[in-house]
């Protein structure tokens, strides 16, 4: 499910060392492209989908998409990371919407808990 | 010439992961303020590895019973072939104190009316995990382990015969890491991607284990020395098709069996499946299953989740996004809804791998994690011999050996002195694909950029799978191999290591990172190659098939280990002895 980044949203997180995606990507594939400075995964392929960018990123500018050979057009699937879990919106190829609150980490501030 | 990073520290660990991250913890514990940990971690330590997806169960927990019971499932799960029973036993006597730990570091657990937790039968237990690698993180960032992020790892240094250290490049600085340590554990993931990805193309990342886990800890061990274990044996798991998605949540978490084409279930109806276990057979049994079924022409074959709790059925994507979010998204996109109709299965390419039901990995002559190298220390996968340990169990493991490794320290009050010589030769071989590529510049590039005289690290990689899958019993074979293969892949393995590495050329960091991935993917590929050739019988069924040797024998019935000879590139084998110390019928699970 490789990453696509949306040049719109995306701004290279600016003032950051290094944009957040670059960081925190396991396969070392997300980076800048040198002159718009928006990332990108540098090889759609060997991406193992484990979302890490697309939860990291603070634009909400990255979306995973599931490769083409393995699943029908549209289909989305977009987390929101809260301070102590995850909601993940689901909308399937017929535009039907799923909302999970899920958990992420116990703490003090248990607020915003499902 | 790339500027060096010299770092002189007590405790040095490499892989920041599952069990790294715990045995920094576990350190800074027993060893007190004063004793220096550094992590050298190939991606980012918050994020990297196996557990960067997320997982939501922890397949190793005393739920019941005794640790000794746990070690009677696990070589149960084996079919009954040898374990490290000390090992295992180890760990689970200590597994259920790390989760505690774990649990009040901030994973959150779930849990039943009464407060337990909420568990999947006797060894397994539920959790939302998609945070677990950073839980992880923090557990090493708390013991205040100097943390070294995009440091990759080429070779341990040896020296007057003890482990004194490693070196690396920076995969973002491109400087080269020269680390002096009095005791080094090893913690490094196992290897995906021997063999071809059963998804080509832009989805051949789409695998059941993490595609950036490429034998580099079996590869360093082997270079250095060290007697090596299990490669044997390799891990083939029976997963979701197309997306490889665990499959524990569908049969452990709600009892679905598997079914044929016919709707039968085969595991719990055929007298040959009842014989090695039913519903609940060994991990590699089910595959046999699985592959039967399918060559027999009764495929496609599914995991029934449509007669399932409703309940259950209903929390099954909440389950999967914390663990395998792409498989929630697959069903969106194919219209699939599992609890109206099952859920199709297939089995994985095969991965090599020391921690899950895999048996490959460094020896260790005592229960004390060292390996055949003195000073140098395994744990995670990098630890062979003793399957089963999973996440709990591997940061479990972690703790061990760190106190070993402290215990360790405190007979070793001087770093060794390096031979300057020796770190030039090493910082050589660590920059030498980025040279070849420097080199073969000179001979000019095709129009699309190519070099015309050399070839990049995905080809050779391309190669390899390939030779992999067809000689050394991949996917498409079935996982079937004998001789007369395996002759074929030992020839054209040996050609590429021996001749085509000159060739090997990365055009950057990023390539320098690939090429590295598959030199040391093609160490393993040699280990596993002559593992399986020596070890004439079928031990392991399913996961490796030896057509010409389909029966059990009483001659294996021990470790195969093997020592790797630098200067004439053989391996040599020596067998040794099995302890069983948990009495019973090995095939048999004591409760």
């Amino acid at each position: 499910m490789p990453p696509k980044v949306d040049p719109v949203k995306c701004d290279g997180c600016q003032g950051e060392g290094e944009p957040l995606c670059e960081q925190v990507c396991p396969g070392n594939l997300m980076t800048l492209e040198t002159e718009t400075k928006k990332a990108f995964c540098r090889d759609a392929g060997d991406c193992w989908d484990c979302m890490t960018c697309t939860k990291a990123c603070p634009r909400q500018a990255i979306q995973t998409q599931l490769q083409y050979q393995l699943a029908f057009f549209p289909g989305k699937l977009m987390p929101l990371v809260g301070t102590n879990s995850v909601t993940w919106t689901s909308i399937d190829c017929h535009g039907r919407v799923e909302r999970f609150v899920i958990k992420t980490i116990t703490g003090d501030d248990d607020e915003d808990e499902d | 010439m790339p500027e060096r990073v010299h770092i002189d520290t007590d405790f040095l660990i490499i892989g920041g992961g599952t069990a790294g991250c715990l045995a920094a913890w576990e350190a800074r514990r027993v060893g007190g303020p004063d004793v220096a940990i550094t992590i050298l971690e190939k991606a980012f330590i918050r994020h990297s590895g196996c557990l960067s997806a997320g997982m939501n169960a922890l397949n190793m927990y005393i739920n019941e019973g005794t640790p000794e019971d746990y070690v009677s499932y696990v070589r149960y799960d084996m079919c009954g072939a040898p374990v490290r029973e000390d090992i295992i036993l180890s760990v689970a006597r200590e597994v259920n104190e790390t989760v505690a730990i774990m649990e009040k570091a901030g994973l959150p657990m779930k849990k039943k009316e009464d407060g337990r937790y909420l568990n999947r039968g006797k060894w397994n237990i539920e959790i939302n995990g998609s945070m677990l690698k950073p839980i992880t993180a923090s557990m090493a960032q708390a013991a205040n382990a100097r943390i070294f992020n995009r440091v990759y790892v080429t070779n341990i240094l040896v020296k007057d015969g003890r482990a004194a250290g490693a070196v690396g490049f920076g995969v973002r600085d491109g400087k080269f890491y020269v680390v002096r340590a009095r005791a080094v554990l090893l913690s490094a993931g196992g290897a995906a991607g021997l063999w071809r990805p059963a998804n080509h193309g832009d989805a051949h990342h789409r695998m059941w284990y993490f595609p950036f886990n490429t034998g580099g800890g079996y590869a360093m061990c082997k270079r250095a020395g060290c007697e090596m274990t299990g490669f044997d044996q390799r891990l083939v798991t029976v997963r979701t098709k197309d997306t490889y998605s665990p499959t524990g949540t569908l049969q452990i978490g709600m009892g679905a069996p598997m079914v044929n084409a016919r709707g039968e279930a085969f595991m719990r109806d055929y007298p040959e499946y009842i014989k090695w276990g039913g519903h609940t057979a060994p991990t590699q049994i089910r595959l046999l299953g699985f592959c039967r079924e399918t060559e027999n022409n009764r495929g496609p074959v599914y995991i029934d989740t449509s007669k399932g709790d409703p309940y259950k059925v209903a929390g099954l994507k909440s389950q999967y996004l914390d663990m395998s979010p792409s498989l929630v998204l697959y069903w969106g996109c194919n219209d699939i809804n599992p609890s109206k109709e099952p859920v199709e299965i297939d089995a994985a390419d095969p991965a090599v791998v020391g921690a899950h039901a895999g048996m490959s990995g460094a020896w260790t002559p005592k229960e004390d994690r060292m390996t055949t190298l003195p000073g140098l220390f395994v744990s995670g996968d990098a630890l062979g011999g003793a399957p089963s340990r999973f996440i709990s169990g591997t940061w479990t493991c972690g703790r061990i050996a760190a106190r070993h490794c402290i215990e360790w320290i405190k007979n070793q009050p001087d770093l060794a002195e390096l031979d300057p010589a020796e770190i030039d030769a090493q910082e050589e071989l660590s920059f030498r694909p980025a040279r070849n590529y420097e080199e073969l510049a000179n001979s000019g590039f095709w129009t699309d950029g190519a070099l015309k005289e050399g070839i990049n690290p995905k080809q050779m990689e391309d190669r390899m799978q390939r030779i992999m899958e067809d000689y050394c019993g991949g996917w498409t074979r079935m996982f079937n191999v004998s001789e007369p293969y395996l002759k074929v892949a030992r020839k054209l393995l040996e050609r590429l290591r021996k001749t085509q590495l000159q060739y090997l050329a990365a055009k950057d960091l990023h390539e320098l990172q690939l090429a590295w991935d598959v030199l040391n993917r093609l160490e393993v590929c040699q280990l596993v190659v002559e593992h399986i050739s020596h070890r004439k019988e079928t031990r392991y069924p399913g996961a490796v098939n030896r057509t010409d040797y389909p029966d059990c024998s009483e001659e294996y019935d021990c470790f195969v280990n093997s020592v790797w000879n630098p200067v004439t590139d053989e391996i040599t084998f020596n067998k040794r002895p099995y302890v069983q110390i948990v009495p019973g019928d090995r095939k048999k699970q004591t409760i």
